[in-house]
């Protein structure tokens, strides 16, 4: 029907009926009726009436005449723009142009933006305060629909309120900190000592310091919680280090009253050296069992740009045991780096700690890194794994076999 | 969303923005998808109109847009009229809008007007090496040659790396143009493709053939050849320079693996103090040697094979005419297993010396310093692409005489034949680069559709000579 109609207005465009034309009408409906009722009286095959003929540059005598007065006036004199006041008005091009920026920077921010040394990396700072201001709009944004929602349900005639009867005054947190702290200030005189290395500073960004920071944060309030918590030490902190300013910004007030233990000795100095096991992923040994006699270290460091080998050297350098988690053993690894957070190595420990359980701390890995739990230990499911393989094995080597014939004539 | 055929009327516009789900990003799909359809500016120009009616102001993503659709089709006066609006509306434009006016302009009569933009993008920001390319093309297809060479050479003075149709550009306009200088600067390019170890491609190559053969009065003459396994090129005879360093470069290359490579920022991260330490006293008092074998590397070559034997396999075919050999390996070797058996291993190290590092410490990076140490005739052995080690070195420059040292020195070795027995893949005897000696040129050149690692040279040359 669609290609009848186009055939018809090829042939009424094309001077058969020269008065044709398609007043009013849509492409895809051509109406038969309509064209052969044509009266001589209509327009030329414009799609419009003069009258409301389209102007297509109207929008450029619109964008011109908004131009306030004053401005182009002021134009003419070039003031010489400082690089600060040049880089925001760049900026807000780059929104205007829908690029990813946020709508506010401070001063340090603007700062760090203009240090990035390449342009890739401006860019990406940008995107980073943009998704972080993206974050923080849309939980104020929650924060407000939430307070309007209580103020509606105090609006509305409660009930008469029954008197309630418990034994127990309201008061769950800080009963809940107290008991916490309890537990904490045992754990620093009887508690089993967990080190946490902060001599990684040259190897992270600011960035990545202030993610680990972040992740020591975490762990710390785990700890808390946990039934029976580790005696954190933090080995190494310098007073003056970004860490220590991170920790400060982090914790506030607070940092002064946690109990952990800071010192800027290392855990050599502190500890008998045979009784220190250094856990990184690196290690050439696996750890079988949580031993309890043992002080284990965690290198605090978030490393994004994989560098390999930097907490092992660490502990070589000082003939240090070391232990890496038997993430092969347990789980059928699937993507990503075997380093886990900070946090995910607390809970793993507390739980190995508690439990002496593999398959419940080993929950702890991101479930996007592995497939599934080995349930028998490897070395028992040798005997399988190896039929498999040569199972595979014999059949890749046929798929060799027939290839190269497949190939072959092509060439 | 599929454009409209036909500029629209403000009602048809309002029409389709209420059909459409999300009507506030209406404006920006529509023209995205005009521009991925090609559709005709008029129609465009209806979307504009119809915007600025109904809020008073086209916004700027969408001028943009409109001036990447006017582009696209080449509509110079439109460009223009779009400039002058964003000119007039905002101070500075974004770095985007600038390439595209550049992009739009130099293809026109109006490409003066794209340097001036070129230059207001200056101001905030290192322009992008294709608007660069952009005017380059411009100038020299005016004939301003001069012009074209300021913008080139303060592209590199910046750090921008030009592309190659850029470098082509230059040789495609200069043909049958006379002038020393002229000569001067294209010989200057050529030098650089040299110095940073490009390969130009079939076009580009051909595009240098022309230019050579166009020089009025230059009697050049250019062949297509592949050089011989001994470095000579068989049209005229010509031997290619050897791959060897000079005495500063060699230098130089060996204190920077041993500072950067092998200690980097910590020594242990890959072998300790004392093992590098007892390493250096090992090859000091065996040096020179002939060939370094990379043993654990070598091992794996057969992998239905014990690795030992397939180890002994390769120092017997290497061990001949009284080499000089070294083979190094990790001390589990040393243990009695499946895989090393001790007879092997004793009968091997009558016939090779051998170090053997800790199990936990990296040995290419001894290799590496083995090899360097035994001076310029001697070779390693290893399958590896080394590009690890390559990329712990900072600059560039240094990785430049890695390469060209690599090319040199590395056998690589391979299976072959029915029987699969082990081949070798004897190092380059000459240099890979670019190179001239007053009146000869030979040049690598790769074809466009061959796939190329950054480990493989290409094997096509161009041989361009001076009757």
């Amino acid at each position: 029907m669609q290609s009848a109609n186009m055939l018809l207005k090829k042939i009424v465009r094309s001077s058969v009926l020269p008065f044709a034309a398609q007043h009013g009408m849509k492409k895809d409906l051509f109406p038969l009726s309509r064209t052969l009722s044509l009266s001589l009286c209509l327009k030329q095959d414009n799609s419009c009436k003069p009258s409301e003929k389209l102007d297509l540059d109207a929008w450029k005598k619109v964008m011109k005449s908004g131009l306030p007065e004053e401005v182009s006036e002021t134009v003419p004199e070039p003031q010489e723009l400082s690089s600060l006041a040049a880089a925001r008005q760049t900026l807000e091009m780059w929104r205007l142009a829908g690029r990813s920026v946020p709508e506010n920077m401070s001063e340090e921010q603007m700062k760090t933006f203009m240090e990035c040394p390449s342009k890739s990396a401006k860019k990406k700072y940008l995107r980073f305060l943009y998704l972080k201001e993206l974050y923080r709009k849309n939980d104020k944004r929650k924060m407000e629909e939430k307070r309007e929602r209580k103020l509606e349900e105090r609006e509305q005639p409660s009930k008469p309120e029954e008197t309630k009867k418990s034994p127990f005054v309201c008061l769950w947190a800080s009963t809940m900190d107290k008991a916490y702290n309890w537990r904490a200030a045992q754990s620093m005189i009887f508690g089993q000592p967990l080190i946490f290395d902060m001599s990684f500073e040259k190897e992270m960004s600011a960035r990545e310091v202030a993610n680990t920071v972040k992740q020591l944060a975490l762990s710390e309030g785990c700890n808390r919680r946990s039934a029976d918590p580790f005696h954190i030490h933090f080995c190494n902190l310098k007073d003056d280090s970004l860490y220590h300013k991170e920790f400060v910004k982090q914790y506030r007030e607070a940092w002064g009253k946690l109990l952990i233990t800071v010192t800027d000795r290392c855990y050599t100095e502190v500890f008998p050296k045979d009784k220190l096991v250094y856990l990184t992923a690196d290690s050439p040994k696996v750890m079988k069992t949580f031993d309890h006699d043992k002080i284990y270290i965690v290198g605090s460091m978030v490393d994004k740009s994989i560098k390999r080998g930097v907490s092992l050297a660490r502990a070589k350098r000082l003939g240090l045991e070391t232990a890496a988690l038997p993430l092969e053993k347990y789980l059928l690894w699937n993507t990503g780096a075997k380093n886990l957070t900070l946090d995910q190595m607390m809970h793993i420990l507390l739980t190995l700690k508690d439990t002496a359980d593999w398959k419940k701390a080993l929950e702890f890995v991101p479930k996007r890194k592995y497939c599934g739990f080995v349930n028998k230990p490897v070395n028992e499911l040798r005997k399988t794994l190896d039929l498999m393989n040569t199972l595979k094995f014999g059949k890749r080597q046929q798929e060799v076999q027939k290839e190269p014939a497949k190939n072959y004539p092509k060439k | 969303l599929q454009p409209p055929e036909k500029p629209l009327q403000a009602e048809e516009w309002n029409r389709l923005r209420e059909n459409f789900q999300l009507p506030e990003i209406f404006e920006e799909v529509m023209l995205n998808s005009m521009i991925r359809c090609n559709s005709h500016i008029d129609v465009a120009k209806s979307l504009l109109t119809h915007m600025a009616k109904r809020n008073g102001d086209v916004a700027y993503n969408m001028l943009v847009k409109y001036l990447t659709l006017c582009v696209q089709q080449g509509q110079v006066s439109e460009i223009l009229d779009v400039y002058d609006i964003m000119k007039a509306r905002f101070k500075i434009l974004e770095i985007g809008a600038y390439n595209l006016l550049i992009k739009g302009l130099s293809n026109s009569d109006q490409w003066r007007m794209a340097l001036t933009i070129l230059e207001e993008a200056k101001k905030i920001m290192i322009p992008s090496r294709t608007g660069y390319e952009s005017c380059i093309k411009a100038a020299s297809r005016h004939q301003e040659t001069k012009l074209a060479f300021e913008l080139y050479n303060e592209m590199l003075a910046k750090n921008v790396v030009p592309t190659l149709d850029v470098l082509q550009s230059f040789f495609d306009f200069s043909k049958g143009m006379k002038g020393a200088e002229l000569q001067k600067e294209l010989f200057g390019i050529l030098l650089y493709l040299r110095e940073n170890q490009i390969y130009p491609h079939e076009t580009f190559m051909r595009s240098i053939k022309l230019w050579f053969e166009s020089i009025p009065g230059g009697n050049w003459r250019g062949h297509l050849t592949n050089i011989k396994d001994s470095g000579q090129c068989p049209v005229c005879n010509h031997q290619l320079e050897d791959s060897d360093l000079t005495e500063e470069e060699y230098n130089n290359l060996s204190e920077r693996i041993i500072r950067d490579v092998i200690h980097g920022t910590d020594t242990f991260r890959k072998t300790s103090p004392q093992e590098f330490e007892a390493f250096q006293t090992f090859v000091e008092n065996r040096l020179p040697f002939d060939i370094v074998i990379d043993g654990l590397n070598v091992s794996h070559i057969k992998p239905r094979r014990m690795q030992c034997e397939n180890l002994l396999d390769a120092i017997n075919c290497l061990a001949k005419e009284n080499a000089r050999l070294l083979v190094l390996g990790r001390k589990h070797m040393l243990t009695n297993s499946a895989n090393w058996k001790r007879e092997i291993m004793k009968e091997m190290q009558s016939k090779a010396d051998f170090f053997f590092a800790e199990n936990i410490s990296e040995d290419d990076t001894f290799l590496l310093y083995a090899t360097l140490r035994s001076g310029k005739h001697c070779k390693f052995v290893t399958r590896d692409f080394l590009r690890d080690h390559k990329a712990c070195l900072s600059d560039s420059l240094t990785r430049h005489l890695f390469r060209k040292w690599q090319r040199g020195h590395q056998t690589a070795l391979f299976l072959s034949g029915e029987g699969r027995r082990i081949k070798f893949a004897p190092a380059f005897r000459y240099d890979c680069v670019v190179q001239t000696t007053g009146d000869t040129w030979h040049i690598p050149y790769k074809d466009v559709f061959e796939e190329k690692y950054s480990y493989q040279v290409p094997r096509k040359w161009l041989c361009i000579q001076q009757k």
